[in-house]
């Protein structure tokens, strides 16, 4: 597929022939800092250097809170929830592959989450590669990268003048076909950006190792330990890209049955109707998050479920450092 | 606090002595303008302490999830021991297990408000005295310290802990300026009409994604169910909309009425960047006015609204 451009004197008018057929999606300036919500112009969107949203796009797609569907008269009447179609632009890798990866649990062929799969299906996602990784984030070391293509239509290299317009799949394709085609020059220069993008220093992760010491680790108080200063908030999970955990509730007095996002880091997460908790302290909740990301996820899609968008890192208000739990419970030597 | 080794020997001898099982305080923090909260149990760690104004928690908070008889000592500034006091009038610790070392505090810092000041991704952050030394890679940046103190703590009236066990270091005055910096959230807010804060209160609480870190970081909120999370009866909508988000700041701000010790930890904790300290400190102030009670002043008088006198001048009305 061939690479096209944008010039930066044309953004705007680019994205705005988007409008006509499509709502836009950005990332804007808001009070908290970064946010995605739908634009009116293309002014509003704001790719500064490689700040990412604090809340995760991942709303997008799976919204913090929906009605499935209401009841009236004996009928049950779904919402129709994406009526026309929709570009996310300027996710971040780490989001995007982070959609891949939820791809696997809510868009399988023969299983398909309704409301996911008919956003997705109307949706494409633009993405923007970051040449400088942020602060916090480890995308290079979890399988992914400041330039990974998991889960994007197209991918976006910034330019001098311009942007490198990489087309990943035909629905991206089809959309930017009668942009111009970026030169050899140009080509180069964002490959060159690519590859500076990502810190020497990191090291890939090794999953399978991670995985094993994980499952040895299970029964040991090393849990404990590293979620002793937890507080027990919904910050890591909820800014998680890919924390996907839902409950679902029959909203009575408006005959609705929704569905809310929900943490396995909330004590009630887990509790029973019985008033038995099997995850009783933040232990065994801490360890749930940490095992999933590291290990259930490998054994189920063989990737990491962490993207390493470091949203979790920067946001914890204990500054719990989902890096070096890992690293300090792989070290453990169980006898 | 300029020598903090006292601290940290204090916080040995009351191990090595076996006064306590465990001392709570700060550490370093993985990434700048951070820190995080330590529970140290054998003395070689203690040198490990810290304490700047990157120690954004409210330590008394992790007392909710200890054994009440576990001896614990704990790095004191004048929120935590205030919050201590308040815990003990409500009978949630037991005093005598209790290890409080007070420690002299000169205000906490925003470090959203300083990465966002800062030229660039904040590699390395250090206090000195009244400034506040960046790195950012390769170059330095300087910021004024005070310009950078969070809003609960320009306004503090309480900066000597109560009721230690031992006060280390001495409280200095917080030279404010207050002239040159612009008014506080809370102040400008009480400036406005109704109308105007209403629409100020919505467009705070609109960002809530209900994560609850505001419960959770507050060293007041302990209780085993939460209103939110209770099923039957349901008080509050499980939908994350703008009415129920609403209900949820009101009603939390209305249990802390004469409880809140005002530490602002909750605000600290909110990754959305939530003012809600306004609220609390509202309701504070009118128990002040109505009831002439203030938190952690008195070592017995509960606090108003969760007290029952047969002589209440008002009659409940049903």
């Amino acid at each position: 597929m061939m690479p096209k451009l944008i010039k930066k004197i044309e953004f705007d008018k680019t994205i705005s022939k988007w409008f006509k057929s499509y709502d836009v999606i950005a990332p804007v300036s808001s009070k908290e800092g970064i946010h995605f919500k739908r634009i009116k112009d293309p002014k509003e969107i704001k790719l500064d250097g490689n700040q990412n949203s604090i809340y995760p796009p991942k709303n997008v797609f799976l919204p913090q809170s929906e009605v499935l569907f209401t009841v009236k008269n004996d009928n049950y009447e779904m919402p129709d929830q994406a009526p026309r179609k929709r570009i996310v632009f300027g996710m971040r890798p780490c989001d995007a592959r982070a959609v891949w990866l939820l791809d696997t649990i809510f868009n399988k062929a023969d299983d398909l989450d309704l409301y996911w799969g008919k956003r997705r299906e109307k949706a494409l996602i633009i993405s923007v590669g970051c040449a400088s990784m942020c602060s916090n984030g480890f995308c290079d070391t979890v399988g992914s990268g400041p330039f990974g293509k998991d889960g994007s239509d197209i991918l976006i290299t910034e330019l001098d003048d311009a942007y490198f317009v990489d087309p990943l799949t035909s629905a991206g394709e089809a959309l930017i076909k009668s942009l111009p085609e970026a030169d050899d020059t140009q080509g180069k220069n964002a490959k060159l950006i690519q590859k500076g993008s990502v810190i020497k220093e990191h090291q890939a992760a090794d999953l399978p190792r991670i995985r094993e010491k994980l499952y040895e680790a299970f029964n040991t108080s090393i849990w404990k330990d590293v979620s002793e200063s937890c507080l027990g908030c919904g910050v890591c999970t909820y800014l998680c890209p890919t924390c996907f955990c839902f409950d679902i509730v029959d909203e009575i007095d408006r005959s609705e049955r929704v569905r809310n996002w929900d943490t396995c880091m909330f004590r009630v997460y887990s509790a029973e109707a019985s008033g038995h908790n099997p995850r009783p302290t933040k232990a065994e909740r801490t360890r749930q998050r940490i095992m999933h990301k590291f290990a259930y996820w490998v054994d189920n899609e063989a990737a990491s479920g962490c993207t390493g968008c470091g949203r979790c890192i920067s946001q914890c208000p204990v500054n719990l450092d989902i890096r070096e739990m890992v690293q300090e419970i792989t070290s453990l030597k169980i006898q | 606090m300029d020598d903090f080794s006292q601290v940290r020997k204090e916080a040995a001898r009351i191990l090595s002595e076996k006064i306590v099982d465990m001392v709570i305080g700060f550490k370093q923090g993985t990434i700048p303008l951070k820190s995080q909260p330590m529970f140290i149990t054998s003395q070689e760690d203690t040198d490990k302490l810290i304490l700047d104004g990157f120690c954004q928690n409210n330590l008394a908070v992790f007392l909710h999830d200890q054994p009440k008889d576990k001896r614990i000592g704990i790095i004191c500034r004048a929120c935590e021991s205030r919050a201590v006091r308040a815990l003990v009038i409500e009978h949630q610790v037991n005093r005598e297990n209790l290890y409080l070392i007070g420690v002299p505090c000169m205000g906490i810092l925003d470090w959203k408000k300083i990465q966002d000041a800062a030229d660039g991704p904040v590699t390395n952050a250090q206090e000195s005295g009244d400034q506040i030394l960046l790195e950012i890679g390769d170059k330095k940046q300087v910021l004024i310290r005070n310009e950078f103190i969070v809003d609960s703590c320009r306004g503090c009236g309480h900066r000597e802990p109560i009721d230690v066990d031992i006060q280390i270091g001495e409280i200095s005055p917080i030279e404010m300026n207050a002239d040159n910096l612009p008014q506080t959230w809370g102040e400008s807010f009480k400036s406005k009409s109704a109308d105007e804060r209403f629409q100020l209160f919505t467009e705070e609480t609109e960002r809530c994604i209900r994560c609850y870190a505001c419960r959770e970081a507050c060293p007041m909120c302990y209780c085993t169910e939460c209103f939110v999370d209770h099923i039957a009866p349901r008080w509050s909508e499980s939908m994350v909309t703008p009415g129920g988000t609403q209900a949820w700041h009101i009603i939390r701000a209305f249990h802390q009425t004469g409880r809140c010790v005002e530490c602002g930890a909750c605000e600290r904790a909110c990754p959305m960047d939530i003012k809600m300290v306004y609220l609390t400190d509202k309701l504070n102030d009118d128990m002040k006015k109505e009831y002439g009670f203030e938190v952690g002043e008195n070592e017995e008088k509960q606090p108003p609204f969760a007290t029952i006198t047969l002589d209440d001048k008002n009659r409940f009305k049903y």
